[in-house]
This record gives structure tokens, sequence and C-alpha cells, in this order.
């Protein structure tokens, strides 16, 4: 144990992933740095050993594979997703909810999306729609690859992502054509997050809702998949003002341990998981009824 | 670099010199910058990258260097306020126009304002306010002189699409 950090920059994901399994108390996994370096500087994260995968050409890029997903490396930053015609064409939702991320244009440069998404962090802009998505996740620990659903991934804390492991790239379904989608942000701070968070996707038939998806984040610990609740009130309906406010008031009553934090107190976070989620699935309607 | 090293040596080219620097893991670009470099004009504020008073441009995108790791990034091209202005010493047109319409109050926001400004620019023309809003979110100005501050984003607009 040394008093004083050290950095490796290992050339391939595989030799990333074998320095950390070979570090006793593991290490910690840079890129970016927008989600760690206010910890280093506070004093509060201390690690002895950085493993900088930033020069990680296997982690980079945005890309369809043979099963027709896209792929986007980890070290996708906010910036790339805002503007690459791969996610502006088949993922808009993506590309618009990276918009909304916070801390500027200076941290949309730099921070990736693997570091968002490790961060499992409530208050951020990126795994609603991921999970709307139902988008999956890759990942390396020592010489395993594992592959799983982001909602798995976000569930669980014992992967050690960010220290033993590391996340190497996220695999979405394209979005169908015509397809609604919605990504609303309430903010009542002048700070970079959200009050309550809503991501939608509306398919629409004959101008009844045919199918949602509804994820609501900044409201409670976890982020909560509100799908099931949504399509029970509105398959087979057209969604009008009723339809919303019986909406708004089942995905209310869903947040049964709101977050009390500078971004408001919890009863007020668990009204607002309503009104934005009925704000949601009305804006994904009305881009679905132009489509 | 696969071993392990409690000294980094970095390569930047720093508004146009050229910098080989020992750094250590864990220190910001900004400390280095500030320290190492004498740049002053980087300025230290919130230390967790919401102020964006430390903004900088690395390899051509403005960056909060308070929070980007001075040892992650083993060769750059950064350039820093003090890279502004004209070789002739002269302010560059968006630094102008900042002060003609009184863009600058305490100063201390400048950096991130400015290159905040450069960036939109060299992509939007012709913002909308909606657009200078956006684009200057990433930076605070507690003197509250956001009205001024979007004024000479547009004069700064008018300035380069009037230069040849």
């Amino acid at each position: 144990m040394s008093l004083y950090p050290s950095l490796a920059r290992p050339r391939t994901l595989a030799d990333a992933a074998a320095l950390l399994a070979s570090l006793s108390s593991g290490g910690v996994v840079i890129a970016g740095g927008q989600e760690l370096m206010p910890s280093i500087n506070a004093g509060v994260l201390a690690p002895e050993v950085y493993v900088d995968i930033g020069g990680l050409a296997e982690l980079r890029g945005i890309a369809e594979t043979p099963e027709g997903l896209l792929a986007i490396g980890a070290l996708t930053v906010h910036r790339e997703l805002q503007t690459h015609p791969l996610v502006t064409a088949k993922l808009p939702l993506l590309g618009h909810a990276a918009t909304r991320a916070g801390g500027g244009r200076q941290v949309h440069n730099r921070g990736t999306i693997g570091g968002n998404l490790v961060a499992q962090h409530p208050l951020y802009d990126l795994a609603p729609s991921l999970l709307a998505l139902e988008a999956e996740v890759e990942w390396v620990k020592g010489s395993e690859t594992v592959r799983q659903p982001l909602a798995a991934m976000l569930a669980d804390s014992r992967h050690g992502l960010g220290s033993e492991a590391i996340l190497a790239r996220v695999l979405v379904v394209p979005m169908a054509e015509g397809l609604g989608f919605a990504y609303e942000k309430l903010k009542a701070s002048g700070g970079a997050y959200g009050s309550a968070n809503a991501a939608a996707l509306v398919k629409l038939t004959n101008g009844r809702v045919a199918a949602v998806r509804l994820v609501v984040g900044a409201v409670a610990e976890r982020l909560l998949d509100a799908s099931a609740a949504a399509a029970a009130l509105l398959v087979g309906r057209p969604f009008d003002a009723a339809a919303g406010a019986a909406l708004a008031h089942a995905v209310s009553a869903l947040v049964t341990a709101p977050l009390s934090d500078a971004q408001g107190p919890g009863p007020w976070r668990q009204a607002m998981a309503g009104v934005v989620a009925r704000r949601a699935v009305a804006a994904a309607v009305q881009r679905a009824g132009r489509a | 670099m696969d071993d392990l090293a409690q000294s980094v040596l970095v390569q930047w080219r720093v508004n146009g010199v050229l910098h080989e620097l020992d750094v250590l893991p864990g220190q910001s670009l900004m400390d280095v910058l500030r320290d190492a470099l004498r740049l002053t004009g980087t300025h230290m504020g919130c230390m967790t990258g919401h102020c964006g008073a430390c903004t900088v441009m690395i390899d051509g995108r403005i960056a909060k260097s308070c929070i980007a790791q001075a040892a992650t990034l083993p060769r750059a091209e950064i350039r820093t306020i003090e890279g502004l202005m004209g070789p002739d010493g002269r302010l560059s047109p968006v630094q102008q126009a900042f002060w003609d319409e009184a863009g600058f109050q305490c100063g201390y926001c400048a950096p991130g304002m400015l290159f905040s400004a450069i960036e939109l620019l060299s992509e939007t023309p012709d913002p909308t306010d909606a657009e200078i809003d956006s684009a200057l979110a990433g930076s605070l100005c507690r003197c509250t002189g956001y009205q001024s501050l979007r004024r000479a984003v547009r004069a700064a607009a008018r300035a380069l699409r009037e230069t040849p």
C-alpha cells in the first residue's frame, strides 16, 4: 500500500479487466472523469490505483450489430449521443434525453454513457430512456463477459462495475418507425438535476394507444418502471384528459418511498412523478400522432 | 503504459506551446495549468463541475478542467483563456463583444462564458436566445449578469458573421 495513488493505462479491454482482477482491493476505473473527479477533489474518494480506460478503442463508437441492435460503446460521450446520425435516426429518445443532462456542454463533451450508467444515480438523465427502450448492457469482469438487461444491472450493486468490472457497451433495439417518444424533465432548481423525470414510448393505432413504455426517475432511490401500470390503464383507449389524470394518479401511487433532497420534499416529488408521467405520455402520443 | 505509475509523463500543446510535464494521478488539469504553467486565467471555483469558471478547450472541445484528470490526457491540445487573444495582443471578436456589451462584471466566470460562446458560435452562427441559454448552462455567473451575457453572445455572433 502506498500513500500516493498510481495510474495504469492498459492497451486492451482484456488487459484492463485482468489488471483489475489482480488488484486485491480493486482499482477505480476512469475515463472522462466527470463522475469521479468531484469526489476525488473533495477527498471523499482516494483510490490507490486508477485504471484509465479512456484510450481503449474497443469501447468507442456506435454501430449496428449483425443481430440488428445498436451497440453504443461505453466511452461514447453525451455530445455524440446528441449528434450521431445513427442515434438521431434510430434512438431519438436517447438522443433527446442526452441534451437534457446537466453540467452543460463542457460535461456533455467528456461525460460518457458508461460513467453515467455505472454511477447508478437516480437523478441522472440517460437511464430512464434506456430502461424504456429495454436496453441491455455488456460488461467484463476478469476473463468473463456478462450480458444482461440494464434493469438487472441497475437493480444489483454487487457486480463491482467501476472497481472490479468494466462496462463495455450498451445494446439497444432500434425504435420502430412512427413510435412516439418523449423525455420530460421537471426542473425546480437552477442546478443540473430534475425533481422528477419520465421517459415514454407510445405506439398508436387508429388514434388509440396500442403499446406504452414508461419509466420515471429522480423521485425514488431506484428508477420506477411504470410500463405495466400505464399499459393497464391506457391500451385500447385514446389518450384524453381523463386517461392522463388516471395515469398521473396511478404513477404517484407507485412511489412509496420518495426522495426528499435539494430537488424537493418527498410528498411533492411523489405528486410530480405522476405529473411528468402524464406529460411524457402526452408528448409521446402527440409525436406518434404526427408520424 | 501497462504498469502502475505514481508519476505520469504528459505531452500537451498549451496555447500553441509544447510542454512535457510529470503529473500525479488524481491531479486535475486545472491544478497543473494554474500551478505548474502559471496560467491563472483558468479560475478555480467549485471543484465539482458545476460553475464552469475553470473551462478550457481540450482537443477542440470545451471542458471543465477541475474535473478532467491530468494523467488521463497523455497527449492533448489545450487552449486556455490566455490563448484567446490574437498574436498581436488584440482581443478576439468574441472577447471584444463581451467587453462592448458588459459581458464581464467581476470576470470570474469569463473562461466558461467565453469558451461556451465560442463553441456555440462555431456550430450555430446565428443562435436563438434558447440556444444561447442552453449553451451557457454549464457556467454560472454570480453577479447575475445573464442579460448582458446573452447580449454579448448575440453581438459576438454578429461580429463573427461579418468577419470575412
